[in-house]
C-alpha cells in the first residue's frame, strides 16, 4: 500500500513539476534576417545559417554530369551505359535535425544527372534494391516498352534494361512511374536527363538545378522547398562564378502539391530556352514560371562582381528554403575558397 | 496463543503482499527490457504549445512534450515561414519536459499569427494566436492594478454580501433554513461552473495526454475529501478551541469560496494578459455582482454565532479577506505567469472545496430538524440560489 502510494505520488510529482534539463551556462549568439543579434543560453535551431552535416552535397551535385561507360556500335553510334540502383529505406538529414525517408536512385535525391548527345544509344541497367516496385520513366522520345510505366520492376533486386536513342535535344526529367505515383516522386525518385545537340553548345560554366519540395509530415503540403533538395544550402554556401563567363543552368521543376514554381535572378536577366529543345531563346527575362516537370535552360553572364540572390518569387517557397546566392568574382582563375555566410 | 497470533499476522501481511508481487512481475514482463509483447503500432510523438508570449521583437513559445516518446524540437516558423530561433535549455525534450523557444520576429500588435514547431521526424505542430498582444511585465503599476481589480472583484463584493448578516440574524428558523439552502444553491452553481471552466481550459490548452476530464474529476474529489476531513476535524475541535461551531462552518465556506475566487482571479488576469481589455472590464463587473452572493453564503451560518458585535466585525472582515483576497493572487498569477495546467488544477480544487461546503450546509440543516431536506424553505432556497447565480452569470 505504502509502495503503491509512494509510486503514485512520485509519478504525479513528475507530471506536475516538469524537469528541466541541465541548463548550459555557455552563451551562444545568432543573427536574424533583420540583423538583430540574439543571445541564448540554450541551443540555436537555425536551418538558414547553420552549416549542416548532410549526407548529400548539393555543391557536388550542381556540376556533376554523368556521361556513362562509352562504347561504339559498328556503325559508329555511341552507346552510353549507366547503372541505376533504386532504394527506399534511407533516412536522410534533409535540414538540420530533420530526418526524412528518402527514396533514391544511386543513393541521392535527385538521382545522377545523365547526359548524352542526340542520337547516342542510352542503356540503363536498372536494379531495384528497394522494398517496393519501382521503374524509371524518361521524358523524351522512345518505344512504348522503354517508357517505364507498365513493367513494374519487382523489389529486392529486380532488374530491367532501358535502352533507347537519346532525343530530342534538351533537358528532361526522369522519374519512377509506379502507383501511387505522387508518393514515389515526392520521396525522391527523380533526376535529370540532358540531351546535347550534335553540334554542341557554347562553352559555359554549367550547372543543374532541380527545384523540389519535401513533405516531411505527409499532409500533402511541402514543409521545405529547395534547389537541389537541401533547403537554404546555396544561401550559406554561395555558388561561386566569374564575371563575363557564360553561365548555363539546366533547371527542372519537380515540386509536387503546389501547381507552380518559379525562378527569379537578381541583378541580371537570362536567356531562357523552354525544355531546351530550341537553340534560339524564347525569352529574355529574370522570371520564369514552371509547372510540374516543366524545365528549360537559362543562360546569363554577370558584369559586376558581388553577391546576387536567386530564389522563387513565390516568397513562401524561398522562405522555406528555395533560395540561394551567386557569389560573382572578378578574378577568374584565383580560388576564392569557401565563404562562411552569415556566421 | 501468542505464536498463533504472530503467524496469523504474518499470513495477513503475506496475503497483502503476494498480489502486489505478481503485479510487479506483470509490469516488468510487459514493459521491461526485451519485451516486445506490447510492441504494436507506432508511438506518435506529440508536443503542445502551452503558452505564447509576444515580447520585444520576439515571440516566445513554451512547449511541452506531451507524447509517449522523447522528441527533439529542431525548427520554428511563424505563419508557416521558417525562422532562425533559439531553444532553451536545449532541443531534447523528455516526456512532459518543457522548453522555451525564442523566435526573433517583428510582430504587429493585434494581428493573428500561426506559430509552428517542427520535430526531428519532420512533423510540424502549430498553434494559432487570434491577436498578438504584448506580454504583461510585472511592474509595480500593473501589480497594483491587479491588486485593485482583485479587491474590487473579490473582497468588496464579499464584504457587501456579509452586510446582510444582521438581517439574516433577525429572521425565524424556517427563513434561516431558506438562507442556508439559498447558500447551498449558490455554491452548487459555482461548483458546476468551476468544473465547466476547468474542462474548457483543459480542452483548449492541455494536451490529451493529461486526460483533462479525469484530471478535473480526480482533483475535485481529492480536494473534496481533503477539506471534508480537515473541516470535520475543525468542527469537532470547535468546542476545544475558541471557534464556535457556526464560525467553523463559516470559515470553511470562506476557504472554499477563497479557492473559487482564486480561479476567478486567474481568469481575469489571463484575459488582461491576452489583451482583451474590453472583455475583462465586462468580466470584472460581472464577477463583482456575482460575488456579492458569496457574502450571503458566509453570512448564513455565521448568523448563529453569538459573539459580541465588535468581535463579529473582526470575524466578518477576516472571513471576507479569506474569501476575497485570493482573487488578487489569482489575478497576479493569471496575468504574469499563466499556465493552463495549474489553472485547471486550481479550478478543480475550488470545485471540490465548494461541494464539501454544500455537504456541510445540508448536514447543518438536517441536524436542525429538516431530516429529508424537503421543506419548502430548503427546496425554494436551493432553486432561487441557482436561479440568481444563473441570472447574474449572464452578465459575465
Amino acid at each position: 500500500m505504502i509502495l503503491l502510494l509512494s509510486l503514485t505520488i512520485g509519478l504525479s510529482a513528475i507530471v506536475v513539476f516538469p524537469t528541466f534539463s541541465e541548463a548550459q551556462s555557455e552563451q551562444k549568439t545568432f543573427v536574424t534576417h533583420s540583423g538583430a543579434v540574439i543571445r541564448t543560453t540554450g541551443e540555436v535551431i537555425d536551418p538558414l545559417y547553420t552549416v549542416s552535416t548532410v549526407d548529400f552535397d548539393p555543391m557536388e551535385y550542381l556540376r556533376e554530369f554523368n556521361y556513362g561507360d562509352i562504347s561504339e556500335l559498328s556503325d559508329g553510334t555511341t552507346v552510353r551505359e549507366f547503372t541505376i540502383i533504386a532504394e527506399d529505406d534511407k533516412m536522410m538529414e534533409v535540414s538540420p535535425g530533420v530526418f526524412y525517408n528518402v527514396w533514391t536512385y544511386n543513393g541521392t535525391v535527385p538521382g545522377p544527372t545523365i547526359r548524352a548527345t542526340e542520337g547516342d544509344i542510352v542503356k540503363i541497367n536498372f536494379i531495384n534494391n528497394g522494398s517496393k516496385e519501382h521503374t524509371i520513366h524518361f521524358h523524351g522520345i522512345h518505344p512504348s516498352e522503354m517508357d517505364g510505366v507498365f513493367e513494374a520492376i519487382g523489389p529486392g533486386g529486380g532488374k530491367f534494361v532501358y535502352e533507347f536513342e537519346a532525343g530530342p535535344v534538351g533537358v528532361h526529367p526522369y522519374h519512377c512511374h509506379v502507383m501511387p505515383l505522387e508518393e514515389h516522386i515526392i520521396h525522391g525518385l527523380y533526376g535529370v536527363f540532358i540531351v546535347d545537340p550534335k553540334e554542341g553548345r557554347a562553352p559555359a560554366d554549367e550547372m543543374v538545378m532541380v527545384l523540389n519540395g519535401l513533405d516531411t509530415d505527409f499532409d500533402t503540403e511541402n514543409n521545405f522547398y529547395a534547389a537541389n533538395t537541401i533547403p537554404f544550402y546555396y544561401q550559406h554556401h554561395p555558388i561561386q562564378i566569374d564575371t563575363h563567363e557564360l553561365i548555363r543552368i539546366y533547371v527542372v521543376n519537380m515540386v509536387e502539391f503546389d501547381p507552380i514554381n518559379n525562378f527569379h535572378l537578381h541583378g541580371n536577366l537570362y536567356k531562357y530556352y523552354p525544355t531546351g529543345t530550341d537553340l534560339v531563346p524564347s525569352f529574355y527575362t529574370d522570371m520564369i514560371t514552371l509547372s510540374q516537370t516543366e524545365r528549360g535552360i537559362m543562360e546569363f553572364e554577370y558584369s559586376y562582381p558581388g553577391k546576387y540572390l536567386f530564389h522563387a518569387h513565390k516568397v513562401e517557397f524561398s522562405e522555406k528554403g528555395w533560395v540561394g546566392i551567386f557569389l560573382v568574382t572578378d578574378n577568374e582563375k584565383q580560388d576564392v575558397g569557401e565563404v562562411d555566410y552569415g556566421n | 496463543m501468542e505464536t498463533n497470533h504472530k503467524s496469523s499476522k504474518g499470513k495477513m501481511i503475506a496475503s497483502g503482499i503476494i498480489p502486489l508481487i505478481f503485479l510487479i512481475i506483470l509490469t516488468a514482463y510487459v514493459f521491461g527490457p526485451g519485451s516486445d509483447l506490447l510492441d504494436l503500432g507506432v508511438p506518435l510523438p506529440e508536443i503542445s504549445m502551452e503558452l505564447i508570449d509576444f515580447v520585444d521583437s520576439e515571440i516566445q513559445v513554451t512547449v511541452r512534450n506531451t507524447g509517449p516518446i522523447p522528441v527533439e524540437v529542431v525548427m520554428a516558423d511563424v505563419n508557416d515561414r521558417i525562422q532562425p530561433s533559439a531553444i532553451e535549455p536545449d532541443r531534447f525534450l523528455e516526456r512532459f519536459e518543457t522548453a522555451l523557444v525564442r523566435i526573433p520576429f517583428e510582430w504587429n500588435e493585434s494581428e493573428p499569427y500561426l506559430i509552428g514547431l517542427t520535430i526531428e521526424d519532420g512533423t510540424r505542430f502549430e498553434k494559432e494566436i487570434e491577436a498578438a498582444a504584448p506580454a504583461l511585465k510585472p511592474d509595480l503599476e500593473l501589480i497594483g492594478l491587479f491588486a485593485i481589480i482583485g479587491t474590487y472583484v473579490g473582497i468588496i463584493p464579499v464584504m457587501i454580501g456579509l452586510l446582510w448578516l444582521p438581517f439574516i440574524r433577525k429572521i425565524s428558523k424556517r427563513k434561516y433554513h431558506f438562507f442556508l439552502a439559498l447558500t447551498a444553491g449558490l455554491l452548487l452553481f459555482l461548483g458546476i461552473d468551476a468544473i465547466e471552466e476547468a474542462i474548457e481550459v483543459s480542452n483548449e490548452n492541455l494536451s490529451d495526454s493529461f486526460n483533462g476530464i479525469l484530471l478535473v474529476v480526480t482533483v475535485t474529489v481529492l480536494s473534496f475529501l481533503g477539506l471534508y476531513y480537515a473541516g470535520q476535524k475543525l468542527i469537532d475541535n470547535a468546542q476545544l478551541s475558541r471557534l464556535s461551531k457556526p464560525l467553523a462552518i463559516a470559515l470553511m465556506i470562506a476557504i472554499g469560496i477563497g479557492l473559487h475566487n482564486f480561479g476567478e482571479g486567474l481568469a481575469i488576469g489571463a484575459a488582461v494578459g491576452l489583451g482583451s481589455i474590453a472583455f475583462s472590464t465586462f468580466l470584472i463587473v460581472g464577477f463583482a455582482l456575482h460575488n456579492t452572493t458569496e457574502g450571503i453564503a458566509i453570512a448564513g451560518p455565521l448568523s448563529k454565532d453569538n459573539a459580541s458585535t465588535r468581535s463579529l466585525i473582526v470575524k466578518l472582515i477576516s472571513l471576507g479577506l479569506i474569501a476575497g483576497s485570493p482573487a488578487i493572487f489569482g489575478a497576479w498569477i493569471g496575468g504574469f505567469s499563466y499556465s493552463p495546467f495549474s489553472s485547471v488544477v486550481f479550478l478543480a480544487i475550488g470545485a471540490g472545496a465548494i461541494f464539501q461546503v454544500i455537504v456541510v450546509l445540508f448536514r447543518m440543516i438536517r441536524e436542525e430538524g429538516d431530516k429529508n431536506l424537503s421543506s419548502a424553505s430548503v427546496v425554494s432556497g436551493i432553486s432561487i440560489g441557482m436561479l440568481v447565480m444563473y441570472l447574474t452569470s449572464i452578465l459575465v
